[in-house]
């Protein structure tokens, strides 16, 4: 008669960082990945190209100033390309890639695979929401470095004026860049974190990208009805556009720290209703 | 399931403590601190021997008047000021709230930097020269003041004629100026503003006859700074007009900030100064589209919280009543029009007189009748 | 049955909660439970040592709101055996499987897998476990070799180091290294599945779970999975392959549960499901002659089931424990039609033999126009368990 100690000795569980890499393998080897921040490198360019061909000396007037600044300093294609694709096309490929992380798995038929590899309930759902927040940072970032090599390309560039005045020189405005990129990313955190919740809901991937999406319209325009002022301060949308107190001298850095609390709250309150909902979920897809 | 149900406990305990949290935090900002008793009159010295070189801090503005007009309450208090400026920022005004930040370093070195999503507009003071820059815009105006520095230019009302955000001290000291036998002056509960412990004086006027209920100053215990200024209306709880400082610190701010060029691709109006009387008026772009008749002198009539101040607009005055916001916001009354606000009452009459005042429409009415 | 350690294998009890001695059962469908071990010390063994089982479930259920998909089964899967989870489509087999595997939780009851209580040590026993769970399932937009780099990796417990070398080797294993490097997406049903056997088989497993493991497969590749299952158990893993198909089962596997519309019916070794069979003949007579063939059969010993058409009652099968039957009560349904050659099938006991009967048919005169003997296969078994056998359960 055998003891029960049969359990099967192995080294303990590692940390995750090869499952971690594994999932960014999987992410960024994926045509529909490339896609997506094709398409956001496409809107910098769009940008800059349609106010190369119209430039009449004038600066288009009438367009929001960012537009305006163009013609003088190639530097703002990527600011002002960021300000165009936050309302639509960043939260737009988030919910694809948010949306995607269970219900996709589950789509596949890989779900039961990982669980029983085992990756653990949990561990599945932390990689996932951090290659989630990669693909934020990337998906910025490209639009970022679209807009600055576009500029480049195209335009004059020089010492970059901020939305204060001051002028400051082209390495800290490109320093400044990177700084409005975290920004952005942290801010799409909490869509991340909501976009995994909903992922855990179903095992229909496209259902679970698309309620992601609609979040996030939803929640833009309800930041735009007044009648819900008292509502706006806790919506994840809240400090979208306040990355240009980064551009002010000297850094207004007060958005940054509400924009991070604001969002780790909203990860917090979705990263717990994921767990709650994933760990207690069968497996049938 | 019924073994896994102690899985969804984080995701009721997260949002409770999440909830939680953002309220009680709402609650810390506004504790109570613990100072030394003070009368009224010693915390008024206070804010008198107040010497506050340099600061900078952070300024909170909200209004809820539905159309204020800030500048028409100053002016109740004797300062003049351009009635056509004064329509153009009160209507800014009537957005909301605003922030903006203030750095102070001596009595010639300033920037208020008003902070609007995606734009900034500055107003930078250093030495004699003077900058006025609108980052939406692209545009800046510059002007030199007199060598000798008229003393209608003191600190405080540089960023006033902007006309975008009051400081605290600029509007306290405007209150406090008004201090007269007309007001009661008390002492509210302790607040802390801006992590700092403070003193509140409350302003009651005496008189029936003004729409101002009462006026809260919060007074830094340390420096005797006015911190912050909450105007409230007749018998309203919140109030209708509050700037003050969320965050402070008085170390002297970097000298770079004082030291303005505007960027290249900007354009640039330079401005003559001098009358002292009109100093800082370079906002007149903005307000040309109301009315750029700024060489009449307005008149002051009564005293105290419920004087009237009346200016001869002339010209043609369907350039300001025929904008749509006019008559979306007035109302037509007998002799003119009326806009009505919680602070203020302004009348704009047919005959081209704008009177304006912390009183009752029908006192306005009555003045205009007067003439 | 090339498995010693299957052999040497406990014989499995079918329900603990069984009274000991004859180890039968009457489930609500009126059947009785095959079950080979007639030995009550089995029944005390899982509570005993539950060590000793692979897979041991007490009362599993799995309800799905008002559908009860699993209803208290009880398996009993002893270690190094190779062990057939039979039954038809919708009966309740891979809801077990992922219940087995922590992928969905257990309405009630409880699972064992490698001695250890389930869903709350998965983190320990998972490793040591290989499965295949109803199909495969790979990222389509991957090669297979990367698929296999992506499962492994995401079990926290295999070593970074030798991952490449397991792949590798698992590859091989499946005869799949030749087209590793291909895009699953172009894969073949049986590749995939292949791929999924592959994957199951990455790191040494001690138990290796196989839910329809030859769907997809040619008969080539169904042959080589076979031929794996036995080199699997000849290691020492215990392998619990499901199947709907019996042939599969029976040429692999040492023991066998059955499952019907959510109910463990049977359960037991096979060598004593077909040493039962094989005690027992299937008799068949053709004869005008059905009322005189018939007590001639009676007195023979030979109990008959209904003719012409046996309802798919447990007769036949019943017939086929000598130990139940104490108490024979010999069914004589004569042909209707005395001038029809009307068939008679009846169990011929080991003692008698065949050319006795027909002697003795003879002596009676019987016309006697068909005979046969034939062995009662597993086939007929299933079938009988498992109600017509291949419909889908509702």
């Amino acid at each position: 008669m055998s003891s029960d100690t049969t359990a099967p000795v192995r080294p303990r569980r590692a940390l995750g960082w090869g499952f971690f890499l594994s999932e960014l393998s999987v992410l960024f080897r994926r045509r529909r990945t490339w896609a997506m921040l094709l398409a956001l490198a496409a809107v910098p360019v769009l940008i800059a190209v349609a106010i190369r061909l119209t430039d009449d000396g004038n600066g288009g007037g009438g367009g929001p100033a960012f537009l305006d600044r163009i013609t003088q300093n190639g530097l703002f294609v990527g600011v002002t390309a960021l300000v165009v694709a936050i309302p639509l096309f960043l939260p737009l490929t988030v919910g694809v890639v948010a949306g995607d992380s269970i219900a996709g798995e589950a789509g596949t038929g890989t779900l039961r695979y990982l669980l029983v590899s085992p990756v653990g309930r949990i561990r599945l759902l932390v990689v996932k929401f951090a290659a989630a927040a990669v693909f934020c940072l990337a998906a910025t970032l490209t639009v970022s470095i679209a807009g600055i090599l576009i500029g480049l390309a195209l335009f004059p560039v020089g010492p970059v004026a901020l939305v204060s005045g001051d002028t400051v020189s082209v390495g800290e405005s490109l320093l400044r860049s990177l700084l409005i990129a975290l920004y952005i990313t942290l801010g799409l955190l909490g869509l991340s974190a909501i976009g995994l919740f909903i992922s855990t809901l179903t095992d229909a991937p496209v259902g679970a990208m698309a309620a992601t999406v609609v979040v996030s319209i939803v929640a833009q325009v309800v930041g735009q009805l007044s009648q819900l002022e008292w509502l706006h301060p806790w919506l994840f949308t809240y400090h979208w556009l306040d990355f240009a107190d980064l551009l002010r001298q000297p850094i207004e850095w007060s958005s940054f720290g509400a924009n991070a609390v604001l969002q780790l709250a909203y990860v917090a309150v979705f990263g717990a209703l994921a767990y709650g909902r994933f760990a207690t979920k069968d497996i049938l897809s | 399931m019924n073994r896994t149900w102690h899985r969804w406990i984080p995701a009721v305990a997260v949002p409770a403590v999440v909830v939680a949290v953002a309220v009680t935090g709402g609650v810390a900002a506004t504790a109570s601190a613990d100072l030394p008793e003070k009368t009224p009159q010693e915390v008024l010295a206070l804010v008198g021997s107040s010497e506050v070189e340099a600061f900078s801090g952070t300024l909170e503005q909200s209004s809820d008047l539905g159309l204020p007009d800030v500048s028409a309450l100053s002016s109740g208090s004797g300062a003049s000021d351009d009635s056509g400026a004064a329509v153009s920022s009160a209507l800014e005004l009537a957005t909301g709230s605003h922030t903006a930040r203030i750095y102070v370093d001596g009595p010639e070195r300033l920037r208020v930097q008003v902070l609007d999503t995606l734009a900034e507009r500055d107003a930078v003071r250093n030495g004699d020269d003077l900058w006025l820059y609108d980052s939406d815009e692209q545009s800046a105006v510059h002007a030199t003041l007199p060598s000798h520095d008229g003393g209608a230019t003191p600190e405080g009302s540089f960023p006033g004629a902007d006309g975008t955000v009051p400081t605290p001290d600029e509007l306290a000291s405007r209150f406090l100026d008004s201090v007269d036998p007309s007001t009661d002056v008390s002492l509210g509960s302790e607040q802390t503003v801006a992590g700092r412990d403070a003193y509140s004086l409350v302003l009651t006027p005496r008189t029936d006859d003004t729409l101002v209920g009462s006026v809260t100053i919060a007074v830094d215990a340390e420096t005797g700074m006015p911190l912050e200024v909450q105007v409230f209306a007749r018998g309203a709880s919140s109030a209708a007009f509050e700037v003050g400082f969320t965050d402070l610190s008085l170390d002297t701010p970097s000298a770079d900030l004082f030291d303005f060029t505007p960027p290249a691709g900007t354009e640039v109006t330079e401005k003559e100064l001098d009358a002292p009387g009109h100093d800082g008026t370079g906002t007149d772009d903005d307000a040309s589209d109301a009315a750029g008749h700024q060489d009449r002198e307005p008149t002051v009539t009564g005293e105290g919280w419920s004087s009237i101040v009346e200016t001869a607009l002339g010209g043609d005055l369907t350039e300001i009543t025929s904008n749509p916001l006019f008559s979306q916001l007035a109302t037509p009354v007998e002799g003119g029009s009326v806009l009505q606000t919680a602070l203020v009452s302004v009348l704009l009459t047919d005959d081209g007189r704008l009177l304006a005042g912390a009183v009752p429409a029908e006192l306005l009415q009555q003045a205009a009748a007067a003439e | 049955m090339t498995d010693p350690a299957a052999r040497a294998a406990p014989v499995a009890p079918a329900d603990a909660a069984a009274p000991a001695g004859p180890a039968l059962r009457a489930d609500p469908l009126g059947h009785v439970d095959p079950v080979a071990s007639t030995t009550p010390a089995a029944s005390a063994a899982p509570d005993t040592d539950p060590a000793e089982f692979a897979i041991r479930t007490t009362g599993l259920t799995k309800r799905f709101g008002r559908s009860t998909v699993v209803d208290g089964i009880d398996l009993a899967v002893p270690r190094g055996s190779v062990f057939g989870f039979l039954g038809p489509n919708g009966s309740g087999k891979t809801t077990t499987i992922r219940m087995l595997l922590g992928l969905a939780s257990a309405s009630s009851g409880e699972v064992r897998v490698l001695g250890h209580e389930m869903p709350s040590n998965l983190a320990r026993v998972l490793p040591a476990v290989g499965a295949l769970i109803e199909g495969p399932g790979f990222y389509p937009f991957l090669s297979g070799r990367a698929n296999l780099h992506r499962l492994d990796s995401a079990d926290g417990f295999a070593s970074a180091s030798t991952r490449k070398a397991r792949v590798e080797r698992a590859l091989d294993r499946v005869g799949l290294s030749s087209a590793a490097g291909k895009k699953v997406r172009a894969y073949s049903l049986g590749m995939k599945q292949r791929l999924g056997i592959a994957n199951a088989l990455l790191t040494p497993r001690e138990l290796i779970v196989l839910d329809e493991p030859t769907n997809g497969l040619d008969p080539q590749g169904t042959r080589e999975v076979r031929t794996l299952i036995r080199s699997l158990a000849a290691e020492g893993t215990t392998v619990f392959v499901s199947s709907h198909l019996l042939s599969e089962i029976e040429q692999m596997c040492s023991h066998v549960a059955v499952m019907r519309a959510g109910r463990l019916v049977a359960q037991g070794a096979l060598d004593d499901l077909r040493g039962a069979g094989r005690t027992h003949l299937r008799l068949t007579v053709a004869t005008p002659d059905a009322p005189t063939a018939a007590a001639t059969l009676s007195r023979l010993g030979v109990r008959q089931a209904p003719a012409p058409a046996p309802a798919p009652a447990p007769a036949t099968f019943e017939a086929s424990h000598p130990a139940d039957r104490t108490t024979t009560d010999p069914g004589i349904h004569p042909a209707p039609d005395p001038a029809e050659s009307t068939p008679l099938e009846g169990e011929l006991p080991e003692t008698v033999p065949a050319e006795a009967v027909v002697a003795a048919l003879v002596a009676d005169g019987v016309r006697v126009r068909g005979f046969a003997v034939e062995r009662a296969s597993l086939e007929d078994l299933f079938v009988e368990l498992t109600g017509e056998g291949f419909d889908v359960v509702q």
